[in-house]
């Protein structure tokens, strides 16, 4: 898998902690959490600015202010279908709503033809398929810059 | 008319590149049919019965001649020499092959015109009122607003993958001739203490579950337009049903949380997310205007020709009325011909249509959500030669709101959701009550013809309506009564046990009886003696001598 922000591919470097393996002293930077787990150490993380991803599956995109959620570095979203909208919303709550400033990824069963709506929302990154990576790019140029909306 | 701007050119040919590179990722393998369903469905692209249909988007009903002939060309050249009116305004080619549709689109923008979003869980085709801009009692012309929601809807980012489809509606004075109230969404434009703005409505529809929609705010601004369709949207985005696509609609999540509760939801949203960018300014709003003024028509005393012609005087009374400059009329050309499939019609009657257009109404030709045509402006001096032109074309039928006027899906006959034909029954009855005084003793009737439980021949909105049902391989139809689609929308009442095919005209005639033997006067129309009657008395008539072989 590989990390296309816009047209750039970069290396990913956050990687899932097994549940099995989640202790506070196994978090470092780069580890992504579930919510809950984030609930259980945001403060521990926050004290001692560990650079954490928090993420979230298409499903379950519920979050309160409590969550603190604009203090992680980075969110995943992990679509179940392609066809499941909510994250597209999700996002612009993240934004505008949570004050969310850092990254903002779409993984999971997503489409290229859904690039610059991905990216239009609020997200900056995708993971998608080394192979894929010419039509994800292909789409992005077809459709970048063309529509109505704000 | 709306004239395409450098960024819609540009928007709709990059459209037909995005979907000619999904058909060929498709055909490769590259996207799975599961994947390639929704994209196609966003374009306008179905699988049906026998093959391809092709849904092409007539933004709020609205043609020009140009854009005509370019249907015609199509329906020769890729169809088979016909096309389909829709419920929502729009066209239908029903044998495309999927090869070929990247270059029907292509064929489309060069007219501007596409087949964007006519489908799929997307913000569907924004409908409005066939008489916008035409009647005096109007506050103000909807097709502008609806231009506005076009373009914000298309394409927009965030709405492209929504619980189910949406449909939006508008219509600017009372009389509502848009069926506004079964509407994911109805905007009615208000004026209040001297500023015009919106009614809003969410929630209405059809479907297996019809519901009228709910008011959610009296009076809303009209720069807030945008922002507030945006609040409702996100509401539904997030809330709405994706467990069970026959609970997805956003009718249901009005009903199951109530519309107070739902309401606070898109208030919260509407205070929180709205965006100054997306606020309508006067300049905006001019600019748009721009394009929908009438064209130059002056007011004067021209009276409509007397001709000693039976039937050109009943095409007058029937389907002619006035417009809003003296002088003028509009005329309303019914596609309910006798033994032609409701809503058709051929590339030969299109091509001619162009030309009349041209010559009687300044080339401009409008779609009903009845499945008829409008010419909205020509003078009453041509209306004997454009009714002998009509004629000719087999477009002059006098049946504009009568029982023959019938709304109807296309059934069993295309649709690969039917459980029923519907066409035949349409034209089972168009046969039974062909004679004008027969139809004009009844009067104002309206009868919709759904093939299965989807509704989309508006069955539950017909003052009669006809559902078709499968019974164990056989075709029954289930008849309800007292729907109307209009400002008193209404969802009709089942009358009973469901009918053959071959007793269902026997029905319809027992319950006209019905109607007859309750009528006070000779105005009074069907729906009227329904509400004052009640559905019992039709119901006796109709089974209590009903021979058993229903």
């Amino acid at each position: 898998m590989i990390i296309l922000q816009k047209k750039y591919e970069y290396k990913n470097h956050y990687k899932q902690i097994k549940e099995q393996d989640f202790l506070k002293q196994n978090i470092r930077n780069g580890s992504i959490l579930s919510i809950s787990q984030w609930r259980k150490t945001k403060h521990i993380i926050q004290d001692q600015k560990i650079d954490v991803a928090v993420e979230f599956s298409s499903n379950d995109c519920s979050l309160s202010d409590h969550d603190e959620i604009s203090k992680a570095a980075m969110i995943q979203i992990n679509f179940e279908t392609f066809k499941d909208g909510r994250p597209f919303t999700f996002a612009k709550m993240l934004r505008r709503k949570h004050n969310f400033k850092g990254e903002l990824r779409a993984a999971g069963h997503i489409l290229p033809d859904q690039f610059v709506f991905l990216i239009r929302c609020g997200f900056d990154s995708v993971e998608i398929k080394e192979e894929d990576k010419d039509i994800w790019l292909e789409l992005l140029e077809i459709d970048e810059g063309l529509y109505y909306q704000p | 008319m709306y004239k395409y701007s450098d960024t819609d050119k540009k928007i709709i040919t990059s459209r037909v590149k995005q979907f000619e590179n999904q058909v060929k990722r498709r055909l490769e393998g590259k996207l799975t049919e599961e994947e390639f369903k929704p994209l196609r469905l966003m374009n306008g692209l179905y699988l049906q019965l026998h093959a391809y249909m092709l849904r092409v988007a007539i933004p709020y009903g609205e043609l020009s001649s140009k854009q005509l002939r370019k249907i015609a060309f199509i329906a020769d050249k890729y169809d088979r020499g016909y096309g389909h009116f829709t419920t929502r305004q729009n066209i239908q080619f029903n044998w495309p092959k999927l090869l070929d549709v990247p270059e029907i689109l292509r064929e489309l923008s060069s007219v501007e015109m596409h087949a964007i979003q006519t489908s799929g869980n997307c913000i569907r085709n924004i409908s409005s009122d066939h008489l916008a801009g035409l009647t005096l009692n109007e506050i103000e012309d909807p097709r502008p607003w609806c231009e506005i929601i076009r373009k914000w809807s298309t394409f927009h980012p965030e709405f492209s993958f929504l619980p189910r489809k949406f449909k939006i509606a508008v219509i600017g004075c009372t009389e509502d001739r848009a069926a506004m109230l079964v509407h994911d969404i109805g905007l009615r434009i208000v004026e209040r203490k001297n500023q015009v703005g919106f009614e809003v409505f969410v929630g209405g529809g059809q479907g297996r579950t019809p519901i009228i929609a709910k008011r959610i705010r009296a009076f809303l601004p009209k720069k807030d337009i945008l922002n507030y369709l945006e609040a409702i949207l996100t509401t539904y985005n997030q809330e709405g049903r994706r467990d069970n696509i026959y609970k997805a609609r956003i009718k249901i999540l009005v009903k199951e949380l109530g519309i107070e509760k739902f309401k606070s939801l898109v208030e919260e949203n509407f205070s929180k997310l709205s965006n100054k960018e997306l606020e309508i300014d006067d300049k905006n709003i001019e600019e748009i205007f721009g394009f929908f003024r009438l064209p130059p028509l002056k007011s004067n005393t021209n009276q409509i020709p007397f001709k000693k012609n039976q039937e050109y005087q009943n095409w007058i009374k029937q389907n002619v009325i006035p417009h809003k400059i003296q002088g003028y009329s509009i005329v309303q050309i019914s596609l309910k011909a006798p033994k032609k499939p409701p809503g058709d019609a051929t590339s030969n009657q299109m091509i001619a249509l162009a030309e009349i257009s041209e010559k009687f109404s300044f080339s401009e030709i409008r779609v009903t959500h009845e499945q008829n045509l409008v010419l909205p402006h020509v003078s009453n001096k041509e209306l004997f030669n454009l009714w002998n032109r009509l004629k000719i074309e087999n477009l002059a039928t006098s049946n504009l709101g009568l029982i023959t006027d019938t709304i109807c899906c296309p059934g069993m006959d295309y649709c690969a959701l039917a459980t029923a034909r519907s066409i035949p029954i349409s034209q089972k009855i168009s046969k039974h009550f062909d004679n004008y005084l027969q139809q004009k003793e009844i009067g104002d009737l309206k009868i919709k013809i759904s093939g299965c439980i989807n509704a989309c021949g508006h069955h539950h909105v017909g003052n009669i309506g006809i559902l078709g049902l499968d019974r164990k391989g056989q075709e029954f139809y289930q008849i309800t009564l007292g729907g109307s689609a209009k400002e008193d929308a209404t969802i009709g009442e089942i009358v009973g046990p469901s009918f053959s095919e071959n007793n269902l005209i026997e029905a319809i005639e027992k319950i006209l009886n019905t109607y007859k033997k309750h009528k006070r006067n000779k105005s009074e129309d069907f729906l009227t003696v329904f509400r004052r009657i009640g559905i019992k008395e039709f119901k006796k008539d109709l089974y209590d001598n009903f021979t058993k072989k229903v």
